[in-house]
């Protein structure tokens, strides 16, 4: 209960960092801008913990996540065809990236009657470098748009929110949140595949079902991210196993942990983002920046 | 009718046949033993006794009722099983393992009641794990995990168990002790089908025995009918002494 509280009262106080540190002084459009990356920092960070720690579950392997299953990789290679094609970050070429490469790594791992799940991962590890490849050659071939895919494979949050993009952003957040909402359903199925696919099957879970709708809810949800703030990587690595130290195995308690302290982990490192160096950098090189040592801190300790 | 009757079934994984046109019956308050070589196909056969693996052709019935027409859930509100070790990627505790046997009994979001928390204890204290309860599932040696698992088996109310290989990664005093619980469970009115390739404990405890080679059914009965010299020479291709065990009365067998 104390640390529930304690992630709670951290959470705000990086809102709260979030909105008032920087090198401007605040004013009302200061005061806007920064609360749209609140904003996305939540959505973001909440939302790549959260698939983070149902894949880990999932697939019962601590390095799983967006990242190693090729999907956040697939809608970075989908958001920057969108930029080159039609100078914009495209949700739908992002989803159909993520998707599709979720799909091609699911094949390959798919046998009769279940999953390879170490083929699963090489099979991501794969496909990310294939992306990140066409990735490369969409950059060569862009020029002028090299600076914006940049800032989208490292992951941003100071996206302009203006009235073209404003009703596209809160429809893919609140479409995101629905889906969280939906998967936290799973909690007990997460719970009981740790203990292998047998297990799970002979106390009635529908063992490909499960697979399938939670796989692919995690792609979406990973695409819808990626499309708004670009490919953040590390959050949904080490979140979900902050959240095991501190709250145990439980899935119940973990979905959720996940997604606050993810949440948290994205703001605090978009307010270091800003104050680091005199220009922004991109977040996602903070979130690694901070999140290595933390994380072998973690395992040393 | 009996708890649970295969149908002639075929299972092959591509080519390879695994399970060739074997028709058996698990009557009810049975304690069956499923004995054979290894790779003979007797895991293969208690996964598909329970629905975790579906037949190529044949039909299987759980009282009655062909079991692929029902839902997994149901399926597992009658059978529990056990598997040869679990592997426990998350440190649960045991309380929270053996909770997880009221799984079939859940709706998503709906939270334990009083029932689920009468099933669990009563399931604890049949496979004497309570005194564990608040550990966490991986401080335990491998009898007394094997035993928990026992005990989220229980906890799902079943009227079927069936197990496979229960008993051998263990000592002779973990041996013992799981196979005294699943007799005094049989004797509570569970039916019981367990994997055994230890012939000599199979005979002890089992009602029946059903041996399977090559995929089909060598013979089926009594322990002490059905271990003799000849039979060990055909299945396993080596010579044996058999001798009747000085108190229960049944076939042992020494190299």
């Amino acid at each position: 209960m104390t640390k529930t509280i304690a992630i709670i009262i951290i959470f705000l106080i990086a809102i709260a960092l979030g909105i008032l540190v920087g090198p401007t002084r605040l004013d009302s459009e200061i005061l806007q801008l920064r609360l749209s990356r609140v904003v996305l920092g939540i959505f973001a960070g909440g939302i790549l913990a959260f698939c983070g720690c149902l894949l880990q579950g999932l697939f019962g392997n601590p390095l799983v996540e967006p990242y190693t299953l090729g999907s956040a990789s697939g809608a970075a290679l989908g958001a920057s065809l969108g930029i080159f094609l039609f100078g914009a970050i495209s949700p739908i070429l992002a989803f159909l990236g993520s998707l599709g490469v979720g799909f091609f790594v699911y094949t390959i791992a798919r046998i009769e009657g279940g999953l390879l799940r170490d083929r699963l991962i090489l099979a991501g590890v794969v496909m990310s470098f294939l992306c990140s490849s066409l990735v490369m050659i969409i950059m060569v071939l862009g020029g002028r748009e090299l600076y914006e895919i940049l800032y989208l494979l490292m992951g941003y949050l100071g996206i302009i929110i203006n009235a073209t993009n404003r009703v596209m952003i809160i429809a893919l957040i609140a479409i995101s949140i629905g889906l969280v909402a939906f998967l936290y359903r799973y909690h007990r199925e997460l719970d009981i595949i740790s203990q292998g696919t047998e297990t799970a099957a002979g106390l009635g879970i529908d063992i490909q079902k499960f697979s399938l709708v939670v796989f692919f809810s995690s792609a979406l949800l990973v695409g819808l991210t990626v499309s708004i703030v670009g490919a953040i990587g590390f959050v949904g690595l080490i979140i979900p196993h902050v959240s095991k130290l501190l709250f145990g195995p439980k899935h119940i308690r973990n979905l959720g942990a996940s997604f606050l302290l993810g949440a948290t982990f994205l703001l605090f490192a978009d307010t270091l983002s800003r104050v680091i160096t005199v220009y922004e950098l991109p977040v996602g090189v903070v979130t690694s920046l901070v999140g290595v040592p933390f994380f072998i801190y973690l395992y040393k300790r | 009718m009996n708890a649970l009757e295969a149908r002639s079934i075929q299972f092959y994984y591509d080519k390879t046949q695994i399970i060739d046109n074997i028709s058996m019956s698990l009557s009810r308050g049975e304690f069956l033993g499923i004995i054979g070589p290894n790779g003979a196909g007797k895991s293969t056969m208690l996964r598909l006794l329970c629905g975790i693996l579906r037949p190529k052709q044949g039909e299987i019935q759980l009282f009655g009722k062909n079991l692929h027409e029902q839902s997994q859930r149901t399926i597992a509100q009658n059978i529990a099983f056990v598997p040869q070790e679990t592997h426990f990627a998350l440190n649960f505790s045991v309380e929270d393992v053996v909770l997880m046997g009221r799984y079939p009994y859940k709706r998503p979001f709906q939270p334990e009641d009083q029932k689920d928390h009468t099933a669990v204890e009563h399931a604890m204290n049949a496979a004497n794990v309570e005194q564990f309860r608040n550990r966490p599932i991986n401080s335990l040696s491998s009898g007394e995990r094997q035993r928990v698992v026992i005990a989220r088996a229980l906890a799902q109310a079943p009227r079927i168990l069936l197990l496979d290989e229960p008993t051998s990664h263990l000592d002779l005093h973990h041996q013992h002790t799981i196979m005294e619980l699943l007799e005094r469970l049989n004797n509570e009115g569970i039916s019981i089908a367990v994997v055994h390739h230890d012939l000599n404990l199979a005979s002890l405890y089992c009602k029946n025995l059903i041996l399977i080679h090559a995929g089909k059914i060598y013979a089926e009965g009594k322990p002490a009918g059905l271990l003799n010299k000849k039979m060990v020479r055909e299945v396993y291709g080596i010579e044996v002494t058999i001798v009747s065990h000085p108190e229960k009365n049944v076939p042992q067998i020494f190299l």
